[in-house]
């Protein structure tokens, strides 16, 4: 059996490796030979099967093919709908993580306990949704890591990086930049910032374009009029711009599916780094951001280490370099290291200290005695960057007189302005009647390793009080019971 | 500084069941009317400039012009992964001004 085991759930490519008895970590291929597994689920109409990874990449029906669906994990709404099953994010990514655990079972033993890796922006949902995910699969979640602390872990293993680094992780689908001590095993999480759909995929995007606009040009028509032709250049794209981080040029061929002929792409590195610009712009806020709510400046981080397949491209090297000084470093294998992070962190998790990624609070009408102002506002109980696990009471009063039942709703973000934050949850208390405005309430938040939050409401009076686990309904969210009868049916598929 | 419970529903003046996400941005909502008094920046409008949606005046200085970036950044960054559809795709357009901005006063990356 495998004993440690950590499993990078990617939005482009996924990937698992456990813990040698030499104490290494070690990438473990599919049963395709590959090393790394694409994050694409394909539903065969003929065969009652469902290929996972680059077979399913290629397939070429693209109604019955799924990309980036952890793009959708914090979704509460979002379901695919195939021969006319609704399938949850859930439950792909559950695909994708059956075919990991049996195609690797079969050379690290068997795997019932992992550590998977999350986005550090990943919210209470999505990382609810990954957990059910993997409990679908046959694997009991032993703890979430955001993927740029895993990373971390792998870098100060294998590299022997220490003192105050900044990851700088740009993967597929999402950017985390995280900050963090590391001082051999000991490492401390100071801050991490994270920003959704912002990755190799959107490059992938704009290079479309590109090539749409430039064939447009040549022949007068569009590149392509359906999804399946759509892939198609999009791959082409993407090899395109893998090849732009090794030669300064490149030049392609690209034809429409309506033989509108043949047009010639010739795309520069500079032309691509223009076209990304806007892009990595936000990079840079982002990083502005990370050493902002650590209080520090770029001359204050002794090392910026690398994650991710994105961070191949020069540009992202040169500029981070401009920004901090000095040579960011590359471990190579920048695809793997979170996965193999995350099979380090398996056995290293305790001398780990992580922290809270988002702040949690409730709404509070704030009254401000000397301005006489008052305000609705997101009164926060416990900060973002506070270390977890942790737990952080806040006194309230009641706002009306005879108020039968106190609630309370439950924030996620850190904006004041009410309108920037989520509600995530509402918990509700009956109280005794007759009583004036005025009376107190404690609300607790308690905040675990997973990065999941209970909220406690305590009513100082009458001591009556209620608990409550953030739960989410939508279409896309499963019950605890339909999740087993799911799991159930899951488990007797067949899952190439 | 007193802190007064105040759930949504209570404010609104309708209840909505427990524990579900939705939307905290309503158009005519209480949030609405009670943050109208300090618009930091401008309804997303396809029709206004990045300097309005941005709120960044012809005469304000670089260091405010930065503060005012790096809030907005982080305002709607954070937006982006918001569970109220209509405020995620309203981060996207606001993330696009806020660069352009950047870039105008503070140089191309």
């Amino acid at each position: 059996m495998a004993e440690y085991v950590g499993i990078d759930l990617g939005t482009t490519l996924s990937g698992l490796a456990y813990l040698k008895p030499d104490g290494n970590p070690e990438i473990v291929p599919n049963a395709d030979g590959e090393r790394l597994t694409h994050s694409v689920v394909f539903f065969d109409s003929h065969e009652d099967v469902k290929l996972v990874g680059s077979a399913a990449r290629d397939g070429g029906e693209p109604d019955r093919t799924i990309f980036q669906i952890k793009r959708y994990m914090d979704d509460p709404e979002h379901l695919v709908e195939i021969d006319g099953k609704k399938w949850t994010p859930a439950e792909i990514s559950a695909l994708i993580l059956s075919k990991l655990k049996r195609d690797c079972s079969k050379i690290c033993g068997d795997i019932t306990e992992v550590v998977i890796t999350v986005p550090a922006n990943f919210n209470e949902l999505a990382r609810k949704s990954t957990i059910a995910a993997a409990e679908m699969a046959g694997m009991k979640v032993k703890r979430l890591v955001n993927e740029p602390t895993a990373a971390a872990v792998y870098y100060a293993h294998s590299q022997g990086v220490k003192g105050r680094i900044l990851v700088f992780d740009l993967g597929g689908g999402t950017l985390d930049t995280t900050i963090l001590d590391v001082e051999g095993d000991n490492i401390k999480i100071l801050t991490s910032e994270g920003a959704r759909h912002l990755g190799g995929s959107n490059f992938d995007d704009i290079l479309l374009e590109a090539y749409a606009e430039q064939y447009k040009k040549q022949t007068g028509a569009a590149l392509y009029s359906d999804e399946r032709h759509r892939r198609r250049v999009l791959q082409a794209t993407e090899d395109a711009k893998k090849m732009l981080s090794k030669l300064q040029r490149v030049n392609d061929t690209v034809a429409n599916d309506q033989n509108s002929g043949i047009a010639r792409i010739d795309l520069s590195r500079d032309h691509f780094e223009k076209l990304i610009r806007h892009m990595l712009t936000r990079t840079v806020f982002l990083v502005e951001q990370a050493l902002d709510s650590a209080k520090l400046k770029t001359s204050d981080i002794d090392h910026v280490v690398l994650v991710g397949g994105s961070t191949r491209i020069p540009k992202v090297k040169s500029m981070l370099e401009k920004m901090f000084g000095k040579v960011p470093k590359s471990c190579g294998n920048v695809d793997e290291c979170v996965a193999l992070g995350a099979a380090l962190f398996a056995k290293k998790s305790s001398r780990i200290q992580e922290v809270c990624n988002a702040s949690y609070g409730t709404l509070a009408m704030v009254y401000n005695a000397k301005t006489k102002e008052e305000k609705l506002m997101n009164s926060i109980v416990i900060p973002k960057n506070t270390p977890i696990p942790c737990s952080r009471t806040q006194v309230y009063q009641t706002s009306e007189d005879n108020e039968r039942v106190i609630e309370v709703d439950i924030t996620q973000g850190e904006d004041d302005d009410a309108k920037f934050v989520d509600v995530i949850g509402r918990l509700t208390l009956d109280v005794p009647p007759n009583r004036p405005k005025g009376c107190e309430v404690a609300v607790t938040f308690s905040y675990d390793e997973n990065q999941r939050v209970r909220a406690l409401v305590v009513d100082k009076q009458s001591g009556r009080s209620k608990e409550v686990a953030v739960t989410y309904k939508g279409a896309g969210v499963l019950s605890d019971e339909e999740l087993k009868r799911r799991s159930h049916h899951l488990r007797a598929m067949r899952i190439e | 500084m007193f802190k007064i419970l105040k759930s949504l529903s209570k404010s609104l003046g309708g209840s909505k069941p427990a524990a579900e996400p939705k939307s905290t941005a309503k158009e005519g909502s209480l949030l609405d009317k009670v943050n109208k008094g300090a618009p930091v920046a401008a309804k997303v409008e396809p029709s206004k400039t990045p300097e309005e949606l941005c709120g960044i005046t012809p005469k304000m200085p670089k260091d405010e012009i930065k503060a005012q970036l790096k809030m907005l950044f982080r305002r709607y960054n954070r937006s982006a992964s918001s569970l109220d559809a209509k405020l995620r795709g309203e981060a996207d357009q606001m993330l696009d001004a806020i660069v352009q901005m950047r870039e105008k006063h503070f140089g191309e990356i």
